[in-house]
């Protein structure tokens, strides 16, 4: 209802050709005892075919479960999807029946986790493990699936590919494991692949081995990436476009250029600053103040507002849209972008840029 | 000056800054932090099998006490010769829960009798096991080596015997079927020991090299002390929870002794003996001689299971209170 | 593979050899000994009592005794004259530690040329019936097995079914049910139980199934004497219909309880694997409900539960000896209860040596056999 989305698509039709993966104004709450939990609440996005999107947040931002969410993966108690529409390959996927569903997954889209020892089946080979998803949705022989697995581990760089098929998942170390995960992920050529905090669990240079793998691959194959994470130097080499996602909620898009040299929104400029740079040496480290909301008491209305160096009264009465602000592409969810915060807008960015820059260099306080 | 307030965790902040301004004045919020043993009871409390358990187990408990005073009869009382009906007779008014055959006993005193005897076996052969037990375990954790393997040696040994049959066997030879509740307690401690020595010198090992452990003593702390401020602690909540498994099996396995006639002399009832004084009347067809105190040990078998698994998820530190 | 099997018989062997040290010591030194049941017989003199001790061989220290026993000694040495078994005569030593041909006596029969003691299958012979030991257990063996075997097998499949489908569909009113089922069935006394199982079946009640005995003694003779094999020959279907008949209750009793708590172990076990991340994994390749249940955590979850198993084997003992009792079933529980009471001290030993055997033997069968499955075990 503002100046917020750049070409607004009427909900119930199909995004344009070039668009893979549309998500609409997805709200996907937990039930438990406690209460609700309104872990993704009203995220939407886009990812063109054969591009990448970057969806970065800290734990509990609901990066996650909006990956989940696409793939149809949450237990429906205590999970319930509110509203929304995801729109995959010119289909709505929320609304068809989860027979349909499997036969997407693994297939035209496949997901690969964050932790790989444990997401591997430990009593079946990893040959097989690969296998079976082959044989399920192409459809051929054991033979020619097992063919196909080898193949796939060649793909992903694993030397010796045919031993290998034939070893456990414990064998194997963990950069290793990764690459069958990512292997077991490709081998049926999908157009969508959701990466979810691929690295995290792995070495800093077994790290950049598998980034760089995912890189080559995604050119070889053309598939589009969905790469969740919380790493902001994992998304600026990965990634075209980003997203940033705090408590529920997107505050920030754009492109990663726009994101992480201009952010607009406050918690992206908080996490920006707090990155520890050459220019910043001598001084104090840049924290956010305060903690992530709990989720069952999140603030009324602007859901950063506890801890941004920028509010103002409004900022507690009206929660923001997302608003046009800096690039082309980019939106930031601030009250800073809204007609009403223009003329604090200007000292906003000046800050952050002066952060950045001048930093706490002798050692005084801001 | 500062004025020091406690509410409730569901207290949002909206409520907190309401409350501020009509007081006028301003807040900081702290956090109140339970000690370990507050936060456990808390987690029992809530722990609905937990707490009909203990109803149960703690009723048994008084009438094992009270009991022989509120019981309706004498259990050796005799009835006239006259008044004998050779199969009892069943529920009754004056008889809840029937009359014996033979010698016409009141049922329901013979329960509540028996309890005294069986909860006293049971606890008492628990707490000699669980003694036992700690104490090797724990030489065997802390001292290692070559008298942890010997012990642990003997240890598998033990448990590779049919324990119960042992115990059989012991209670017929030292007891001769007019055994005491007292050599039933000691044969069952003697033989409960096992799995709670095993349990602690586990617990010794894996934590000997935790880190806390290692912090404790790079800070210069004493042996004995890492051993009864750090370890064992640590250890009571699954010797807790065995205890309970160890005292329900006694009970069942002083029943099963008594029932074969090796165990606890007659005359001194338990809830085995009266199965075994009913088994001889089976074709007579009384079936509420022998129901009434098995339906006592289920009860009570099952209250202590109860209570063990709510202690176990009460102690447990990781589960939410 | 072979190593590991190889180890751990090594490591059991030790403790086989600990396990009959400590039969033999329980029961040596148990109070009353032997002639304690002739404690009550007046008419039992004391040179009557040193005469059967002597002639026993009891009256030997008893490192000796435990020597003889297990076939280290042979006390059939020269100047030792043997009749129908029982020594006449003894010399006041172990006798000789060599055998007949020269060889260590513990060697078997084939190097040694001995045949005593019980590395060589004597056991000794039974006070109360005067037969060798090995016979009356080995007539005892057969009734315990056929209750032992079908109780394994119904006790196994049912426990895993209550379990799995517990766990599948998780607090539905089928695991609400099972969960009572199994606190209550764990709770129950064994005996308890069959009494009250003969009381409403066999008792003035319906009296459809029989109160005791394994074979119905109007229709066939004693189980396992040769008559009752002719019997059985002329009339196969309606003999194993009778033993059926008669297996019914005590079977039953018997496997109740460990249902109950085995069905719980299942589940919890097919819970624990239903919430591993792999089964995530093998829905997000689109894998069907059933093939990511049965096929990823099903096999998951039945690795413990078959060591579980494995380990309880050996319980079946105990519970068959209370069965037994109840029931009058001919088996092993039963001669020991009788053994008991006899204070027989021969068959006694027998009897619990081959149990604790039987127990290390599992033991050694549930690690080999996990081995085995697990993937994840280096050996």
């Amino acid at each position: 209802m503002t100046e917020t989305l750049t070409t607004p698509t009427p909900l119930g039709s199909p995004p344009p050709r070039e668009v893979l993966l549309e998500v609409r104004n997805l709200k996907t709450h937990f039930k438990v005892l406690d209460g609700i939990v309104p872990a993704v609440d009203g995220v939407s996005f886009s990812l063109k075919r054969g591009e990448t999107l970057g969806i970065v947040g800290e734990s509990g931002s609901g990066k996650s479960v909006t990956a989940l969410t696409i793939m149809r993966l949450l237990d429906i108690p205590p999970a319930e999807i509110l509203d929304g529409e995801i729109w995959f390959d010119g289909r709505e996927i929320l609304s068809i029946p989860i027979d349909e569903m499997r036969k997407i997954r693994g297939n035209d889209m496949a997901m690969i986790f964050q932790e790989p020892l444990t997401s591997l089946n430990p009593v079946f080979t990893i040959g097989d493990q690969i296998a079976e998803q082959v044989e399920l949705h192409l459809r051929v022989r054991k033979k020619e699936a097992w063919a196909r697995a080898v193949e796939a581990l060649k793909l992903v760089g694993i030397p010796s590919p045919d031993r290998r098929a034939k070893q456990y998942p414990h064998e194997m170390s963990g950069g290793m494991r990764q690459r069958v995960m990512i292997a077991m992920a490709l081998s049926c050529e999908p157009k969508l692949l959701i990466a979810d905090e691929p690295t995290t669990a792995l070495d800093v240079t077994i790290q950049a081995q598998i980034l760089e793998l995912l890189k080559t691959i995604q050119d070889r194959t053309d598939s589009a990436l969905l790469l969740i994470t919380h790493d902001l130097g994992v998304v600026a080499e990965m990634v075209n476009d980003v997203i940033v996602m705090y408590a529920g909620q997107v505050v920030e898009q754009g492109t990663v250029d726009e994101v992480l040299l201009e952010p607009h929104a406050p918690y992206t400029m908080g996490l920006i600053e707090s990155i520890p740079t050459v220019e910043k040496r001598g001084g104090r480290l840049s924290v956010i103040s305060g903690v992530v909301p709990s989720p069952f008491n999140l603030p009324p209305a602007c859901r950063f507002e506890p801890r941004c160096p920028y509010r103002w009264d409004l900022c507690r009465r009206v929660p923001p849209e997302l608003y046009k602000a800096g690039g082309p592409g980019q939106l930031a969810r601030c009250h800073l972008h809204s007609p009403e915060g223009e003329s604090r807008r200007q000292a906003a960015l000046d800050k952050h840029r002066e952060n950045m820059t001048v930093g706490r260099l002798f050692g005084k306080g801001s | 000056m500062a004025e020091e307030l406690r509410v409730a965790a569901e207290t949002t902040v909206a409520d907190l800054d309401r409350r501020a301004e009509e007081a006028g004045a301003d807040y900081e919020v702290g956090l109140e932090s339970l000690s370990q043993w507050q936060l456990a009871w808390r987690k029992f409390r809530k722990h609905r099998l937990a707490l009909v358990g203990s109803v149960i187990l703690g009723s048994f408990v008084v009438v094992a006490l009270i009991g022989p005073i509120i019981a309706p009869f004498e259990f050796l009382n005799v009835p006239e010769p006259d008044q004998i009906v050779y199969a009892g007779r069943g529920p009754s008014l004056a008889h809840p829960f029937g009359e014996t055959g033979g010698l016409q006993r009141d049922v329901l005193t013979l329960v509540i009798n028996g309890a005294r005897t069986s909860l006293f076996i049971g606890f008492s052969s628990m707490a000699i096991g669980v003694f036992i037990g700690t104490i090797v375990g724990s030489i065997a954790g802390y001292v290692g080596g070559f008298v942890d393997n010997l012990l642990m040696r003997v240890v598998d040994v033990m448990l590779s015997l049919p324990i119960l049959f042992v115990i059989l066997v012991f209670a017929r030879f030292f007891g001769n079927g007019r055994g005491s509740p007292l050599l039933i307690v000691v044969i069952f401690g003697v033989f409960s020991w096992m799995g709670i020595s095993r349990l602690v010198r586990s617990l010794f090992l894996s934590i000997r090299e935790r880190e806390f452990v290692e912090a404790a003593k790079a800070v210069g702390v004493r042996d004995r002390r890492i051993i009864f401020r750090h370890i064992l602690p640590n250890a009571f909540s699954p010797i807790v929870v065995s205890a309970s498994l160890i005292v329900a099996a006694n009970i069942i396995g002083e029943a099963f002794i008594s029932f074969l006639g090796f165990g606890v002399d007659p005359t001194s009832p338990t809830w085995g003996n009266i199965l075994s004084s009913a088994l001889t009347f089976i074709p007579v067809g009384n079936w509420w001689w022998p129901f009434f105190p098995g339906l006592a040990i289920i009860l009570v078998v099952l209250a202590v299971n109860f209570i063990g698994d709510g202690l176990r998820d009460a102690l447990d530190p990781r589960s939410r209170a | 593979m072979t190593k590991y099997v190889v180890r751990r018989i090594s490591q059991a062997i030790p403790v086989l050899i600990g396990i009959t040290i400590v039969v033999y010591l329980i029961l040596a030194l148990a109070p009353g000994g032997p002639t304690a049941r002739f404690a009550q017989n007046p008419r039992m003199t004391n040179e009557a009592k040193e005469a059967f001790k002597k002639a026993w061989g009891l009256d030997q220290p008893w490192p000796i005794q435990y020597c003889r026993w297990m076939g280290i000694c042979n006390p059939n040495a020269s100047n030792v004259a043997v009749a129908d078994g029982f020594l006449l005569d003894h010399i006041p030593h172990p006798g000789s530690f060599v055998g007949p041909t020269g060889w260590p006596n513990f060697l078997p029969n084939f190097i040694s040329g001995s045949s005593n003691g019980v590395l060589h299958g004597d056991f000794g012979f039974s006070i109360a019936t005067g037969e060798h030991v090995v016979t009356r257990i080995g007539r005892a063996a057969v009734p315990t097995l056929i209750l032992a075997g079908f109780a394994l097998v119904i006790w196994i499949t049912i426990a895993i079914l209550i379990g799995v489908f517990a766990a599948i569909k998780r607090y539905s009113f089928f695991d609400q049910a099972a969960t009572v089922f199994a606190y209550v069935g764990f709770a129950m006394p064994t005996f308890w139980l069959g009494i009250m199982l003969i009381f409403a079946f066999s008792g003035p009640g319906l009296g459809i199934l029989p109160a005791g005995g394994i074979t119905e003694t109007r229709l066939f003779p004693a189980f396992g004497t040769d008559a009752y094999w002719a019997a059985f020959g002329r009339n196969p279907i309606g003999a194993l219909l009778d033993i059926g008949k008669h297996l019914i209750l005590p079977v039953f009793t018997l496997v109740v309880v460990n249902i109950a708590g085995d069905s719980r172990f299942v589940r919890a076990s097919m819970l624990e694997a239903l919430n591993q991340d792999y089964v995530r994994t093998a829905k997000a390749k689109g894998l069907p409900g059933r093939v990511v249940t049965f096929k990823h955590a099903l096999r998951n979850a039945m690795l413990p539960v078959l060591t579980n198993i494995g380990l309880e084997i050996p319980f079946l003992f105990t519970g068959a000896i209370v069965t037994e009792t109840i029931f009058s079933w001919p088996g092993m529980g039963n001669l020991t209860i009788q053994a008991t009471r006899d204070f027989d001290y021969p068959v006694l030993m027998g009897v619990l040596l081959i149990a604790a055997t039987v127990t290390v033997l599992a033991n050694l069968l549930a690690d080999v056999a996990y081995a085995f499955v697990d993937p994840r075990i280096k050996y």
